[in-house]
Formats: structure tokens, C-alpha cells, sequence
């Protein structure tokens, strides 16, 4: 028998293999998505239902819609403010978390400052309720709180480690010889970092930025504390759907709808350099 | 990891420059107090809060000073506390507090303002004014630290449609388990039933059935009246009671009542309004509400300040703060707070029908009874009220889920006396 006729036979085995997994694998992808999915399709029906409908557990995603949440939310006041707030603070604190970052980042990387890292790493370890009551003293001695300033410090402590640590893998797995070229064609070390390692990182900041503004997006606890009722952020504000006695289900899944938008929408437009980012540097060596 | 003088200088200049950026914050002198600094309330997101914001231009007009209300959750609110009391906040001036929950840790933490010397050089204040059971819950160790805005009872919800309410538990428990028919997703009652969450709408059965959480510093949920309160609770729960009831706490169970899937319902008296709403409720014209039923001990629930009003002890507007407790709490603020169907604890307002006039009748007339034989507590008078809760609720959801009840009684009984020894210790008594 010839190669090729094995090479022949031998296709439709691994087919078969494939096929006699391939249904375990369909039926595995169907339970997961239907897990993550369901309490994200449960939010955006029950914006669409009345209360009585909500917490009635015979209507299920086949009812008469309405936009009354939607109208309530947005008559309230409440919500817009607080995501202008929100996107004051997340781009703010992104934007400065990766002008340090990301030359931190490289750093760390190109000579070997580890300890320097983890160190960093530090913020992300130690629980932020236990940060809380310094910072609040310090800040209110500065009388700071209440203010977008103490509100962006704070989110910064956490997208720091967040971006250096996503960056750190990233300008490791850029080869090194590009940057040694510029430095023998006449760059500073500083001049190779920003004319040549920083575009070629574009997709790694990327990544790191848009997960930094997700996590300062969804932060509640520091603006529980540290926020007054002019900076209060969208995960604060949803909870005034929340009362002593009551809870207004539609408005607030309606609010969480809204909220979940903007998220959405930068996550769709920068998923491509995301899934570039998160594998870059995956193969380096 | 090698440690080189270089890199140890690195660290000493990094902590160096941390610490002084720490000391200039902190030397970084507070604001001082204006005519332009507002008063600031931390609240809960209660209808009382909306209430009186309405009111607030009034008040606002009288001390020519703004009043700033931030409402947070129940939960959020004593976490705010916790952060920013430890932290001695001075951007907190009046903090609406629960009594009953959380004011005797912030007694011994230090952190509300005495304010018996004020009500005592106040007689127009009319402190006697307010219902005994409320005002004995607002002091602490002989001192007055807040001031109840808003009082409960537990109150018997019922179906009109479905006959008469019981007027004892017994009668009770043999309508709800007659009208249970589980096949057509109908509950004969509907009641909270999770551990901790329980506890407080469980104590009307306990009083009533002759049981007591503590009395003289010792633990009572061994003695056979909480046992037959447990066991009661737990079959009426159980038995009449929609699947997963112990997972049911105030969310989970009113929806039940309000979709007309269950006939009785016991609840605070507070919450009676969603069930009248129509966007909200299905029961509006059949919603029936009735005393709490008499057990052997009799008709005995609970009449509590749900939630009080103090005064931060970093405030520095203390005296604005105290207007403020002053004319939140005062007759004529309650009369207009309670027509609008958020009751108080005002006694002579009580005592005037044209403050009841916008409750329905029929809960209006419960409302009086309950509180005429009503207790000052829905839990035990301790410290750390949320682990007495968890002790407490142990044996509670046991009896809903058809378990022996008295072993598991007198376990919760041995590990509530020992965490009363270390309670008392704390409160130095």
C-alpha cells in the first residue's frame, strides 16, 4: 500500500475520532454559554417587564414589553449623571494608569526589574477594604473626598498593577534586536521604547486599557466611601432602585441594561487588538 | 532575592516619599466650616428619607444652611459607618442609625453624640412624648443616642376573599395548612426563612408563645417556649410554606403574597404600601390586615424604632445636627410624615386619628393594637447582633426543613450563653 493511500484511510479515522467528540464538545459550549448567558438575557427581559411580571416566575422570556423602566430610569436623573461620572473617571484613571504603566512595563521587562514588579503587584494583593480607612483619613485631611480627584487615585490603584503586569509578558515577547538596532541607529534607550517598542505594543495597551476601564467601570466600593452625590458612579447610583422595603426590579435591571452598554460596546470595538494582546508574548522565547 | 545597597536605597527613598506624601495630606488642614458648608445626612433609601427631603426647604430656610442627603441600602449604610467613623469622618453630621442592630456598637465605639443634655434643657422636645418601647431602645448606658423616626410591628397580612383572619396561632396554622394545595402552586402562609434574616419576624411567634431571646444576660432559645416557637414556626413554614423557604428573606416572600400565591403572609407593618400598588402587587383589593394572632402568651409582637436619627460625635455643625434631630423628630413633623403612611413614634400623634386617616382602616386598627402590646425588641439586645442572629436562626431552619428540633435548640443555647459571656465582656457589663 502507498503512503498516500494510509494518509487516505487515515483521514477519515481522525474524522470519526473528531466527530465522536465533536457533540460532547457542541453539548459542553451549549451548557456554558446558557450558564454565562442566562442571568444577562434574564437582566434584559426583565427591563422590558413590569414588576408584577418580574417577580412572577410563570412569565418567561414570552411577554408584552414595555419601556416604562426605561422612561422611569431615565426621568429619575439619577443614572445619566452618574455615567458621565463613571466615564470621567474610567478614561481619566485608564489613561493615566497607562502613561505610568506602560513605560513601568517596559522597564521591568527589558532589564530585569522583577522585584520592582512584584512590589507593584502588592496593590492588587493586599484587599482594598483594608486601604479604605487610611485613604479615607488622608484624603479627608486633604479635603478631598467627595471629589473626581481622590475618585481616580483610587481606580489608578488598581489599574497600575492591572496594565504593568499585562504589559510586563507583553514587551518581554517583543524581540529585543528591533530595540538594539534603533539604540546602534542612534536612539536613546527612552527613544527606542517610544518610537519602537511602544507601537509595536499597541495591542497589548489596548487589552490593558480596555480591562483597567472595565475593572474602574464596576469599582463600587471606593466610590461607596470616597464618592459624595455629585461623583457618585453607576454601580452606586443603581442601588437607589433598591429601598428599605422595596425594590423596584424593572428599573433597576433596566439602570443595569444601560450600564452594561458602554461596556459592551468598547469591549466589541476593541476585541480584535484584545484577542491580539491576551496571546501576544504567549510564544515568546 | 539579593538585597544591594543600591536596590535598599531605592526602598528606603520609596517609603521615605510615601510617608511624606502621607504626612502632608494628613497635615493638609480640613476646610473650615461656613455658612456655605451644607449639613449632611448619610441615610437609608427608605421612604421616611424621601419624606422628609420633601420637607427640607423648610428646614433648609430656618438654620439658612443646605442639608445634603446621601441614601445608601441597609447594608451599605453600616459599612459607610464603619469605614468612615473608624476614620473619624467629619462629613457625616446626622446619621440615621437602627437602634436595634447597630447603635450599641457604635456606643462603644464612640462614635454618636450624647444627646441627653440636650433633650433634658429641650421640655417643648417632649422626649415622653415618644412610645416607651422606642425611647428605652435609643439609650444606651443611661444615655440617649438617637432619637426613632420610624417605628414597625409585625403585622398579620391576609386574603379577604379567602374568609375572616385567625385570631389565634393555632387557628392559623390549621387555615394555612387546609388552604396549602401544592399541585396549584398555593401556599397557605408565606413568611421569611432564612437564617438570619428570620429571626426578626419569628420573634412576634417566640413572645407569643411565652419565649424571649435573653433575659437576665442568659439565653432562653433552650427553654420550651422558644422550642415550640421554633417547632411552630418551622411547620407552618414547612408544611403551608412555598418550596426553598429557606432561602427567603423579605424579597423573596412578599412577591409570594403579592402574586396572590399565598392566603397569610407576617411581615413589618412597614411594607404595607407594595402590596396596594398595582404595579407591584395583583392583591390590591383583597389584601386584608389583622393583629397579630394570640398564642398562650397572647397577641404579643413586636413594636420596634426601625430606624432612629443621631448625631456624628466628629460632627463639627453638632448644633445644626440637633436642629435637625429636633425638627425631624418633632410632633408636628411627624403628623405630616405619618399622614403620608410612614408611621412614627410620637404617642400623641398616634393618639390623633387624622394621622391614621391615610392607612387603610383596617391597618390602621391593627397598628394600634400591635403597638398597645407590642415588645421594644425583634432581636436580642447584644453587641454583635448579626452573629446572635446566625446563633439564633440555626434551629429555626432546622425546624422549617422537618428536622428534630430541641437537639439543635439546645446546641444554638450553649453557643449563644458562651457568645453572650464574651458579648457581655465587651460591653464591659
Amino acid at each position: 500500500m502507498s503512503t498516500a493511500a494510509v494518509l487516505d484511510r487515515a483521514v477519515p479515522v481522525t474524522r470519526r475520532r473528531r466527530g465522536g467528540w465533536s457533540w460532547l464538545r457542541g453539548v459542553a459550549i451549549t451548557v456554558v454559554t446558557l450558564v454565562f448567558a442566562l442571568p444577562v438575557v434574564w437582566m434584559f427581559a426583565a427591563a422590558f417587564k413590569t414588576n408584577v411580571q418580574v417577580t412572577d416566575p410563570t412569565v418567561g422570556l414570552v411577554f408584552p414589553p414595555t419601556l416604562e423602566n426605561f422612561a422611569n430610569v431615565l426621568a429619575d436623573g439619577a443614572i445619566l449623571p452618574a455615567m458621565g461620572n463613571s466615564l470621567l473617571v474610567g478614561v481619566v484613571s485608564t489613561v493615566l494608569s497607562a502613561v505610568l504603566a506602560v513605560p513601568a512595563a517596559w522597564a521591568v521587562g527589558r532589564f530585569g526589574m522583577r522585584s520592582t514588579g512584584s512590589l507593584v503587584l502588592v496593590a492588587r494583593i493586599v484587599p482594598a477594604i483594608s486601604l479604605l480607612v487610611p485613604w479615607y483619613y488622608l484624603f479627608a485631611q486633604a479635603g478631598l473626598v467627595g471629589s473626581y480627584t481622590v475618585l481616580v487615585l483610587s481606580h489608578m490603584f488598581v489599574s497600575v498593577p492591572l496594565i504593568l503586569w499585562i504589559m510586563i509578558s507583553f514587551f518581554e515577547g517583543l524581540p529585543v534586536e528591533l530595540e538594539e538596532a534603533a539604540r546602534v541607529d542612534g536612539l536613546s534607550a527612552f527613544g527606542a521604547f517610544l518610537r519602537i517598542a511602544l507601537p509595536l505594543a499597541a495591542p497589548g495597551t489596548a487589552t490593558a486599557a480596555v480591562l483597567a476601564f472595565v475593572a474602574s467601570w464596576n469599582n463600587f466600593m471606593f466610590a461607596l466611601v470616597l464618592a459624595d452625590e455629585n461623583t457618585e458612579t453607576v454601580p452606586v447610583a443603581l442601588f437607589s432602585f433598591i429601598s428599605y422595603a422595596s425594590t423596584d426590579w424593572g428599573g433597576l435591571m433596566a439602570a443595569s441594561a444601560l450600564m452594561t452598554v458602554p461596556v459592551v460596546v468598547v469591549a466589541l470595538l476593541a476585541q480584535k487588538h484584545i484577542v491580539a494582546g491576551l496571546t501576544a508574548g504567549a510564544t515568546k522565547g | 532575592m539579593r538585597f544591594s545597597r543600591r536596590r535598599f536605597g531605592t526602598l528606603v527613598a520609596a517609603t521615605a516619599g510615601t510617608a511624606a506624601l502621607g504626612s502632608a495630606l494628613g497635615a493638609c488642614s480640613t476646610p473650615p466650616v461656613t455658612r456655605d458648608t451644607p449639613l449632611r445626612m448619610l441615610a437609608v433609601n427608605h421612604v421616611w428619607t424621601q419624606a422628609i427631603r420633601k420637607l427640607l426647604p423648610e428646614f433648609e430656610e430656618r438654620i439658612g444652611r443646605k442639608v445634603s442627603v446621601s441614601m445608601l441600602t441597609a447594608d451599605q449604610l453600616a459599612s459607610s459607618y464603619n469605614v468612615k467613623l473608624n476614620a473619624s469622618a467629619t462629613d457625616i453630621d446626622v446619621m440615621m442609625v437602627r437602634a436595634l442592630q447597630e447603635q450599641g456598637l457604635f456606643a462603644h465605639n464612640g462614635w454618636l453624640a450624647d444627646l441627653t443634655p440636650r433633650i433634658q434643657g429641650d421640655p417643648d422636645f417632649a422626649w415622653d412624648d415618644v412610645q416607651p418601647a422606642p425611647r428605652e431602645a435609643s439609650t444606651v448606658a443611661g444615655k440617649v443616642l438617637s432619637v426613632p423616626v420610624v417605628t414597625e410591628r409585625s403585622v398579620l397580612y391576609y386574603r379577604k376573599d379567602l374568609g375572616p383572619p385567625p385570631s389565634t396561632l393555632d387557628e392559623l396554622r390549621e387555615r394555612a395548612l387546609q388552604l396549602t394545595d401544592r399541585q396549584k402552586g398555593f401556599f397557605g402562609f408565606v413568611g421569611r426563612g432564612q437564617r438570619s434574616g428570620a429571626v426578626t419576624q419569628w420573634s412576634s411567634f417566640l413572645y407569643s408563645l411565652g419565649g424571649d431571646f435573653v433575659t437576665d444576660g442568659r439565653s432562653r432559645i433552650g427553654s420550651p417556649e422558644a422550642i415550640a416557637a421554633y417547632q411552630y414556626y418551622g411547620e407552618l413554614l414547612g408544611k403551608a410554606g412555598p418550596p426553598g423557604a429557606t432561602n427567603m428573606s423579605l424579597e423573596q416572600a412578599m412577591p409570594i403574597f403579592a402574586q396572590a400565591k399565598a392566603a397569610f403572609y407576617v411581615d413589618a407593618d412597614a411594607i404595607y404600601s407594595n402590596f396596594l400598588d398595582p404595579k407591584v402587587s395583583i392583591v390590591q383589593d383583597t389584601v386584608g390586615f389583622a393583629p397579630f394572632p394570640a398564642g398562650p402568651a397572647g397577641s404579643r409582637p413586636y413594636n420596634i424604632p426601625s430606624w432612629s436619627v443621631g448625631i456624628n460625635r466628629f460632627s463639627r455643625l453638632q448644633d445644626d445636627a440637633w436642629q435637625f434631630v429636633r425638627w425631624a423628630s418633632s410632633r408636628e413633623t411627624v403628623e405630616k410624615i405619618q399622614a403620608a403612611g410612614i408611621p412614627g413614634a410620637r404617642t400623641s400623634v398616634w393618639a390623633d386619628d387624622k394621622s391614621l386617616a391615610t392607612f387603610p382602616a383596617e391597618l390602621a386598627a391593627s397598628m394600634r393594637v400591635n403597638a398597645e402590646n407590642g415588645v421594644g425588641h425583634d432581636r436580642p439586645k447584644v453587641l454583635q447582633v448579626g452573629r446572635a442572629r446566625d446563633i439564633i436562626g440555626r434551629p429555626l431552619v432546622a425546624g422549617i426543613l422537618g428536622q428534630d428540633v430541641p437537639p439543635v435548640a439546645r446546641d444554638a443555647d450553649a453557643e449563644l450563653t458562651d457568645f453572650l459571656v464574651r458579648d457581655n465582656r465587651h460591653q464591659g457589663i
